[in-house]
């Protein structure tokens, strides 16, 4: 029996060292080893408290990996170029949506995820997973306006409206101090609320439309910026950005703490805007199912989720949370919107190849004029 | 001899297979995306019709197509991004030309105990990551920074507007030149360090002044450094896309940004590898012409 055993190691490390793969790769194909005890996150930078993970770990005896990525089309890039392995992945909504049809998800077993009864049910039974069969909501941002407000209330600017980024009676004021996202789709959604349309639109003579408009505001923009701007809000350089909530959230907070003489306030205009939810999912690659449903089920929990919340300023679908999130975040309209903003934030849905490239085109045109 | 042909053979063999495996298989497998379809989830739409029901996952398209070609050449708009790309390669080269002649020249000319250590303090910034570098610009040029307030009070003085100069075509050519500066200066040392200071003496015996010693010797003879030293830096800023993403204003888009966002952001592998096509015969033909160009001149001037 032992003799077998060492002649079956030999082999296996023999034929590893044949196919060049790791013995831990090896043992990781097998789902049934216990040996190998680790879920492997693959989530958004800054998205969970350590102290949330530190928990996890003791309470399943576990361990858990962390990889990061900046944004969806990083993540499916990533997995399309045959990233695997990962039991836990948190992908926007459109993304997700991809990854269901691509079939690259496993289904949940709802009967190991009870929590789930925490989750506000407005933010289930979302049209990219209408059954909720393969996500799980786990937390949200709204793409908005985050400004400097002695700055531009001391100039009179209103700070409701998407007018402020693309009229130029307004922008003139603030010329140089504006930047937007360098998103094809959260800029065109901005222009298309501020127009009047939906966000997801795609009605071709709207979207000339929503690139005229753009095209008109850029002289007075400094920058495309996705992720600096939350440092030049911080340090004064910038009076108004286009953003997430999350990062805005940040941005009040370095402002706060470095003892800046202004703030940084971020509302949701009231032509409504995007709202990102980012679920929980599991990655047919993983190998641990067992422990990717028994982490959903923590996170559901009111004190671990509110934990994330408290950390990143996103917003928390999940009701159980609230009572544990900190006060002036729960007051926050921007953060936690009420009934009458809510029905105003829409989500992004994928488009096709062609509207892709038809977009794509605009932008090229958007960016050269 | 025939042993010698065997060394020249197994000394040119690692750079061709290199060549081999990094160049031509990824260009021809670009050349092959380019005519296909994209895939619905980025990458390809299959080539053939697949078997199952999968089909309607797809777009619907299957096969090989001219499509990409068309959407390029059907209007101005990317041949225009194309010129810009060009020009902003151009004008970085020249900078860095007219700033890297001088200090190769010292270094070449300076006592031979300095010259290893100033080739290293050219070559130091390296040590740092290219990206902290350019956000360290972020922060000399931001409007609040100290160079800014030097700059816009001076500006005053004189009377004039101030100036933005974080996200704006100076910050990407500001980035480009400092990245690329070292790339020209290294090329040109090891070129003016050959260079046979007798033969300025004896211009000098033959009348020539400080100016005429300089185009009519040092000039002609470095030549061959100036090309080998504007290559390295044309090409590498004609695909850049992190300098104007970071440093750009919002009009500062290049080629390198159009390509990127074809594989990220629009998912679209066949028209990607179309525009990546476009570049590596735009900078083919530039590395053709500046080759012909050299041949022709030293041909004249024997």
């Amino acid at each position: 029996m032992k003799a077998s055993i060492i002649r079956s190691y030999f082999v296996c490390l023999l034929i590893s060292i044949l196919a060049g793969c790791t013995s831990g790769s090896g043992s990781g194909d097998n789902p049934s080893n216990q040996q190998d005890n680790v879920l492997r996150l693959f989530n958004w930078n800054n998205y969970i408290s350590q102290k949330t993970v530190e928990r996890f770990e003791q309470m399943c005896q576990c361990r858990v990996t962390q990889d990061y990525y900046s944004d969806n089309e990083e993540l499916l890039a990533k997995l399309a170029a045959g990233a695997t392995g990962y039991d836990l992945l948190v992908p926007t909504g459109d993304a997700m949506d991809t990854l269901i049809r691509q079939g690259a998800l496993r289904e949940l077993d709802k009967s190991k995820i009870p929590n789930l009864k925490n989750i506000d049910p407005g933010y289930l039974k979302t049209k990219f997973d209408p059954d909720n069969r393969y996500s799980v909501p786990y937390a949200n941002t709204i793409t908005l306006l985050g400004f400097n407000r002695e700055k531009i209330t001391g100039l009179g600017l209103p700070t409701d409206s998407w007018a402020i980024i693309f009229e130029p009676e307004y922008l003139k004021k603030i010329k140089g101090r504006v930047t937007v996202l360098d998103s094809q789709r959260e800029l065109l959604a901005a222009a298309l609320k501020y127009l009047g349309y939906s966000a997801h639109d795609t009605d071709e003579a709207h979207w000339q439309q929503a690139k005229t408009l753009i095209i008109r505001a850029k002289p007075y923009w400094a920058a495309f910026n996705n992720t600096s701007y939350i440092r030049e809000l911080a340090v004064g350089n910038l009076w108004v950005a286009h953003g997430y909530s999350n990062d805005m959230f940040q941005a009040a907070q370095d402002a706060k703490k470095t003892g800046r003489q202004f703030s940084i306030d971020f509302v949701i205009p009231k032509e409504g805007a995007v709202l990102s939810l980012d679920s929980m999912v599991l990655h047919r690659s993983g190998h641990r199912p067992d422990l990717a449903h028994r982490f959903i089920n923590f996170m559901l929990e009111g004190e671990n989720s509110a934990e994330l919340t408290n950390l990143t300023g996103s917003g928390n679908p999940n009701l159980d949370a609230r009572p544990h999130i900190h006060p002036e975040i729960i007051a926050n309209p921007a953060i936690f919107p009420d009934a009458a903003q809510f029905s105003r934030l829409e989500m992004l849905e994928d488009i096709n190849h062609t509207q892709r490239r038809l977009l794509s085109r605009i932008w090229t045109e958007i960016k050269l004029r | 001899m025939n042993r010698l042909r065997l060394t020249r053979w197994l000394v040119s063999l690692p750079p061709t297979l290199f060549l081999l495996l990094f160049f031509v298989v990824p260009s021809l497998l670009m050349i092959v995306t380019s005519f296909r379809y994209p895939g619905e989830f980025g990458g390809l739409a299959p080539l053939s019709v697949p078997a199952t029901g999968l089909a309607e996952e797809g777009s619907g398209l299957y096969g090989l197509t001219l499509e990409t070609y068309r959407f390029f050449f059907s209007d101005i708009l990317y041949a225009e991004i194309f010129l810009k790309s060009f020009a902003v390669a151009t004008a970085t080269t020249l900078i860095c030309l007219v700033m890297a002649y001088p200090v190769a020249m010292l270094i070449a000319r300076s006592a031979k105990k300095y010259r290893n250590l100033m080739v290293l303090l050219v070559v130091l910034p390296f040590a740092s990551n290219f990206l902290i570098r350019i956000y360290a610009w972020m922060i000399i040029l931001g409007p609040e920074s100290t160079f800014s307030h030097l700059i816009n009070s001076v500006l005053d003085v004189l009377g004039l507007e101030p100036v933005m100069l974080l996200f704006s075509p100076f910050a990407v050519l500001v980035g480009t030149v400092y990245v690329h500066l070292p790339f020209m200066i290294l090329p040109l040392y090891t070129n003016l360090e050959k260079h046979d200071p007798v033969l300025l003496d004896a211009a000098q015996d033959l009348g020539a002044n400080r100016w005429q010693r300089f185009w009519r010797v040092t000039w002609p003879q470095s030549l061959p450094g100036v090309f080998s030293g504007s290559a390295l830096v044309f090409i590498p800023v004609l695909g850049m896309f992190a300098i104007p993403d970071i440093l750009g204003g919002t009009g500062d888009i290049l080629i390198g940004n159009l390509i990127k966002d074809q594989f990220l952001g629009t998912r679209d592998w066949p028209f990607g590898s179309t525009l990546s096509i476009m570049l590596t015969l735009a900078v083919l033909s530039v590395a053709g012409l500046a080759t012909w160009f050299a041949r022709s001149r030293t041909a004249s001037s024997n």
